[in-house]
């Protein structure tokens, strides 16, 4: 409870009231499903095993993005603030700005159309999408280090790669987990489309839904999809929370 | 490719206008909003953390899904584009305008007091004029997300660039599906990218001359 008490009062209302909020909207929509009175087509689409299979289907992409993405983009991001990769952090930053005027429904779309429908394609394009918020808030947490702690680092005898690991990572990290958070955040909205290229995922219910005429359908799906963003954002904001190295505040 | 482009020329060049244009009606509702809400909310302090926190969450719901939740009352069209937009288009300009506005410094607003003026005149005079360029940054941040809410709003039947990129879904296999595709995005990028250098020119000739970096 320590550190719930010590976090700022917007963190504080959004780790309670979160889940309260999640909680009461999927007993609300279970309850709704139990008792609706659901034509054929309906039932079908919204029964318990194809909604859950849905969901795990969406959980994979977006774990599977995160993995590489995080994998990926936070060494890049170390590489670019150091040695003689530094110079090229400004063209990548900008190059990555004028990259996220990229509408991520045409990107998804175009490399379907490229390489194929399908999840890894799926994958690969929400990959690219959510690379961007890690490696710009990677760069911006390790660029904003107090130079004069690396050289008094420096100073006690430590060798690059403990200035590295002792002082500048977690000195940054509340800033990378923030742009992990954001990532996150936006694969588990984006990877609905992922139904568009026949990956699978919550999104196959809003689709459906809005090809059938069955609101019932889409709203479902769009409930759900909006709850796993949700219950995304409040896990990133937990564990940022209790991460924070304890020096910190 | 050229050939569709050119083929296709001023049907691609009234799509861009009617993109362009529902972001920035979108974005013009979204700021009065945006700062309308920033106002009260920084008049009565003690709503700061929960108007982050509702923005927060707010940013959270993904477009597809608000989309999705909009159209059994909306129904199908121009006007659950319209609210999507603005809806996302409301959260960071409410967001900076409350950084914004709280930033202003005290003291300041202390000697406008002391030179008779009301709290209307203060506000115009030197609230909003000190807070504008941080709420500009907002409206930029803003115009960047709407031109991609704007292109998924296409899915029901929104206008502008979006209906290419469906087009080029739908048609998949066709010979101009990729053609579809790669103008339906790229336009956007370009309109995104003109729409940006616009709002830097208007941010320069609305920042009050005092505060002009």
């Amino acid at each position: 409870m320590g550190r719930l008490a010590a976090a700022d009062r917007e963190d504080r209302l959004l780790l309670i009231g979160l889940p309260i909020l999640i909680g009461v909207v999927l007993i609300g929509w279970i309850i709704w499903r139990a008792v609706a009175d659901l034509d054929d087509i309906e039932a079908r689409l919204l029964t318990p095993a194809s909604v859950l299979e849905l969901t795990w289907q969406h959980l994979v992409i977006v774990a599977v993005c995160t993995v590489i993405v995080v994998g990926t983009a936070v060494p890049m991001g170390i590489l670019l603030t150091r040695g003689p990769t530094r110079k090229l952090s400004p063209p990548i930053m900008g190059l990555a700005n004028a990259g996220q005027a990229a509408p991520v429904i045409g990107v998804i779309v175009l490399l379907a159309l490229l390489l194929g429908f399908g999840f890894w394609v799926a994958v690969l394009s929400l990959t690219i999408y959510a690379f961007l918020p890690v490696l710009a808030n990677t760069i911006t947490g390790l660029k904003g280090v107090d130079r004069s702690l690396v050289e008094a680092a420096r100073g006690m005898g430590m060798s690059d790669m403990q200035v590295l690991f002792r002082i500048e990572l977690p000195m940054a990290v509340p800033v990378i987990l923030t742009g992990v958070r954001t990532a996150l955040v936006l694969l588990a909205g984006a990877g609905a489309f992922a139904a568009f290229i026949d990956a699978g995922g919550l999104g196959e219910l809003i689709q459906t839904g809005i090809v059938m005429f069955r609101y019932s359908v889409l709203v479902s799906g769009a409930i759900l999809v909006a709850l796993l963003a949700l219950a995304v954002e409040w896990v990133g904001r937990l564990v940022e929370v209790y991460t924070k190295p304890k020096g910190l505040s | 490719m050229i050939r569709f482009i050119d083929e296709r020329w001023a049907d691609i060049l009234f799509r861009s206008y009617q993109h362009g244009s529902l972001v920035i009606q979108s974005l013009i509702l979204a700021t009065l909003i945006g700062v309308g809400i920033a106002v009260l909310v920084t008049t009565y302090r003690g709503l700061s953390p929960a108007a982050n926190a509702i923005s927060a969450v707010g940013l959270t719901i993904p477009s597809f899904a608000l989309l999705g939740l909009l159209l059994p009352f909306t129904g199908i069209g121009v006007v659950p584009s319209v609210i999507a937009v603005t809806f996302y288009a409301v959260l960071p300009i409410l967001r900076n305008a409350v950084v914004g506005l709280q930033s202003v410094d005290g003291g300041i607003i202390e000697s406008a007091r002391g030179q008779g003026m009301n709290a209307m005149t203060i506000f115009w005079r030197v609230r909003l004029p000190l807070a504008w360029p941080v709420i500009m940054t907002g409206i930029r941040v803003s115009a960047q997300m709407s031109m991609g809410v704007a292109a998924i709003a296409a899915y029901v039947l929104g206008p502008g660039l979006g209906p290419y990129i469906f087009t080029g879904l739908s048609t998949v296999g066709g010979a101009n599906a990729l053609n579809y595709a790669v103008v339906g995005t790229v336009g956007i990028i370009v309109v995104a990218l003109l729409l940006d250098a616009l709002l830097v020119l208007f941010a320069r000739l609305t920042t009050s001359k005092g505060i002009r970096a």
